[in-house]
């Protein structure tokens, strides 16, 4: 069996970003992607969150191919009959250096798998990767059809199924109890047009996030991303709650509902349809990050179950690129030492003390919180008829600003739930 | 034996997308074309068969940025060699600069005892390269074929005319083109392609083949490349069920599709 | 009226194999599971039951999510990638 330094399994971007690393420091190394090209099986919302992995690769994002840079959020809570938006913008988001940036995965990963080849690592494309070799407990190579090939480290970034992760019985499958399924369409619309509907400086880029009638009260919400001349338009939605309702929706649909919502109507207006695709995200947080390494693996990005929804961010490339800089870490310094026994162990350390898995502890009740229903209904529509009562004018005499405003926070705010939500808040 | 394999790299057309009329070429990938494949398969079966061969796969490049990366796919899947000629001037050739260009990258080589085409390229598909290639060798050519066998002065080929199969021999050297049920292209395995890497792969430019952009360019030229358009009537038929196929019946009438 | 997913699916390349990659137990299906999940599930809508009643999975145009995989809590289904070179290859995403 040919051997190299290291293989990995999957060019999304966790496992591009350990190539990179490895390759950039001259071991040998070999991805194996499904895909005609890095990128071409891959979905994100999406928005690549920059300022956690600047300092990663600081060489690799001056020339990256993003899309926007984020300089203005927006939150629009889709009550009955009404909506409410917040439009966010702050100086320092329309400032160098950027936090986030929109991204199409199939632009921005096949130019990150140029710069691994650029750094001599070897890309392979349109292989599938079918099962890991083991020797006893410990994997040393892969398998692709009849071939293999050993190495002394295999880094799994095969992505959020976790299919040859779990034939070699290294995690679970993910569980529809604590996952996600997004869709969503990617629509073409003039430059100017994109810069008009969302108050944007040429080049500058929204995110705007939906939540409430969006997914009929199911855990979730929709999604809106301006890239240079398209926008990414989409739904996530909780698989639990899509699967026991009962009326069983046809969740595609709600796509085209919310797309003809008057609120998003007009911003979707004579976009042209180039793409619909589909990806599963995780939900779980830190419960559903899986061993991170054993004999001869390390795991990575959405194989190791590294997504993070706290509704208001939604983070998962930026974990990816993190968890294949580590990898990359780990190995580097294990092939210094001529220790392969210590890579696994550094790798999970760094995880530990860096912001990766610091950020998932502090988010680890997240998904008790937003499993609470209330979110994606009561409170979207508390808002609307708040809003409704302030803007409403009749013939009969008015109450006062206060009375309006106080009855509906009475009525809906003030309250024993509530209160116990905003106490759950805490643990968030 | 010595088998040469003259492919063509073009954009994946599955990938192409067409607005106001026009093909969206940017950030698509380039490929080798289906009915090269069949050409590369063929050799390599040839090969297998006849034993002592080497298959050399060439190509121009007319604006693959990675055209490295797209010859591969040849090496991959058994050619034991690959040429590349770049140079501004072809990439807005014609068929008639395409093969001048190809025979001499042939003679260059050394020449070929077998010399395989597919039928006809995956965009253009003029189907011209090949025979023209031939006249300019001024060897015998065989198109369309559809089974290949060493044998007879040369070769054997046995190809399809509608009613009936035609079984042609011919010494060599020869040109021949093949259709597309000549056989399943083999998909590179992993192995393959890694060692694909590592065989031989020659960068030739015009000069190389004591050519200059004179010679190959092109005597045609295309003017536009527009995506064909289809009109609907958006006719709606309205009332019951037998006054629209009634009107139906009328309008297709009209339009020539039924007899009246 | 929106786009039909079907339609959506159009604007999609699909390379596809002559292997399916989706293979549905029918046995399992028809007489285990009640809820049948996949078939509002798919955000491609690829499931749906045939004349007979039997679950039928166009798994040419799958987006290869997983979604139907998750879902399925009685192991109906026997589901891969497809092959490379193979399937869904999106173009922005």
């Amino acid at each position: 069996m040919e051997k190299v330094d290291v293989i990995v399994v999957g060019g999304g971007l966790a496992g591009l970003s350990a190539a990179y690393g490895l390759a950039a420091e001259g071991l040998e190394v070999i991805l194996i992607e499904r895909g005609d090209y890095s990128g071409a099986k891959n979905v994100t919302g999406g928005r690549l969150y920059v300022s956690p992995i600047r300092n990663m690769y600081p060489e690799l994002w001056e020339d990256a191919p993003f899309e926007r840079p984020v300089t203005r959020e927006f939150i629009t809570l889709m009550g009955e009959g009404n909506s409410t938006t917040i439009e966010f913008a702050a100086d320092k988001f329309a400032a160098q250096p950027y936090q986030s940036y929109t991204v199409l995965r199939a632009t921005f990963d096949l130019w990150l798998s140029e710069q691994v080849m650029e750094k001599g690592g070897m890309v392979i494309v349109k292989q599938r990767v079918d099962d890991l070799i083991k020797e006893g407990d410990k994997v040393i190579g892969i398998r692709a059809g009849e071939d293999e090939i050993g190495a002394d480290i295999t880094i799994i970034a095969e992505g959020v199924l976790g299919l040859v992760a779990n034939k070699a019985g290294l995690r679970e499958l993910p569980s529809w109890k604590d996952h996600a399924v997004g869709f969503k369409e990617t629509l073409e619309l003039p430059k100017e047009v994109i810069d008009n509907r969302w108050h944007l400086a040429p080049d500058e880029g929204a995110a705007h996030l939906f939540m409430g009638g969006v997914t009929k009260g199911m855990l979730g919400g929709g999604f809106l991303y301006t890239n240079k001349e398209s926008i990414s338009l989409g739904i996530v939605l909780g698989m639990k709650d899509a699967k026991e309702r009962v009326d069983k929706i046809d969740i595609y649909t709600l796509l085209d509902d919310f797309k003809a919502n008057p609120t998003i109507a007009p911003l979707v207006a004579d976009g042209e349809l180039v793409e619909y695709s589909a990806h599963v995200i995780s939900e779980a947080g830190l419960s559903g990050i899986p061993q991170l390494w054993g004999d001869g693996y390390l795991m990575t990005g959405d194989a190791a179950g590294l997504a993070l929804n706290q509704l208001y961010t939604v983070r998962g490339m930026d974990f990816a690129v993190a968890s294949g800089y580590y990898a990359a870490q780990a190995i580097i310094e294990g092939k210094k030492q001529n220790d392969l026994d210590a890579v696994g162990p550094a790798y999970e350390k760094m995880m530990k003390e860096s912001w990766v898995l610091k950020d998932f502890e502090t988010a680890k009740n997240i998904l008790h919180f937003i499993e609470n229903p209330r979110i994606f209904s009561h409170y979207p529509n508390a808002v609307g008829r708040l809003f409704d009562r302030v803007f409403t004018l009749n013939d009969q005499p008015t109450d006062s600003i206060y009375t309006k405003v106080m009855s509906s926070v009475k009525k809906d705010f003030m309250n024993v739930t509530t209160a116990k939500e905003l106490l759950g808040m805490r643990k968030i | 034996m010595k088998i040469i394999v003259p492919v063509k790299t073009n954009p994946d057309l599955q990938m192409v997308r067409i607005k106001n009329r026009q093909p969206v070429l940017e950030a698509v990938p380039y490929i080798l074309g289906d009915l090269d494949k069949n050409a590369v398969e063929a050799a390599l079966q040839l090969q297998a068969e006849a034993g002592d061969t080497q298959v050399i796969a060439l190509t121009l490049n007319q604006g693959n940025r990675k055209i490295k990366d797209t010859m591969k796919e040849a090496l991959a899947m058994g050619a034991d060699e690959a040429y590349i000629v770049t140079d501004d001037a072809l990439v807005d050739t014609d068929q008639a600069g395409k093969a001048l260009a190809i025979a001499k990258a042939i003679e260059t080589i050394g020449g070929a005892d077998v010399i395989i085409f597919g039928e006809g390229s995956h965009d253009g598909y003029s189907g011209q390269v090949g025979p023209r290639v031939a006249e300019l060798l001024g060897v015998p050519e065989i198109g369309f074929a559809r089974k290949l066998t060493p044998g007879g002065p040369g070769i054997q080929a046995e190809r399809s005319m509608g009613d009936f199969i035609e079984v042609l021999e011919a010494p060599l050297p020869i040109v021949i083109t093949v259709a597309s049920e000549i056989n399943e292209p083999r998909i590179p395995t992993l192995m393959n392609i890694m060692k694909a890497g590592k065989k031989p792969s020659t960068d030739w430019t015009l000069a190389d083949l004591g050519l200059e952009a004179a010679d190959v360019a092109p005597k045609n030229k295309i003017l536009s490349n527009l995506a064909e358009e289809q009109d609907r009537k958006n006719i709606m038929l309205e009332g019951d069920v037998n006054a629209q196929v009634a009107a139906l019946i009328d309008a297709l009438t009209r339009e020539g599709v039924l007899e009246a | 009226m929106g786009t039909t997913v079907e339609a959506k699916l159009g604007y999609n390349v699909f390379k596809i194999d002559k292997e399916r990659h989706i293979v549905i137990d029918t046995e399992i299906c028809n007489k285990i599971c009640k809820d049948k999940t996949c078939l509002y599930i798919c955000p491609a809508f690829l499931y749906k039951l045939d004349d007979q009643g039997n679950n039928t999975v166009d798994w040419e145009g799958c987006l290869e999510c997983g979604t139907c995989l998750i879902c399925c809590e009685h192991d109906a289904l026997s589901w891969e990638y497809p092959r490379g070179e193979f399937g869904i290859q999106y173009r922005s995403a």
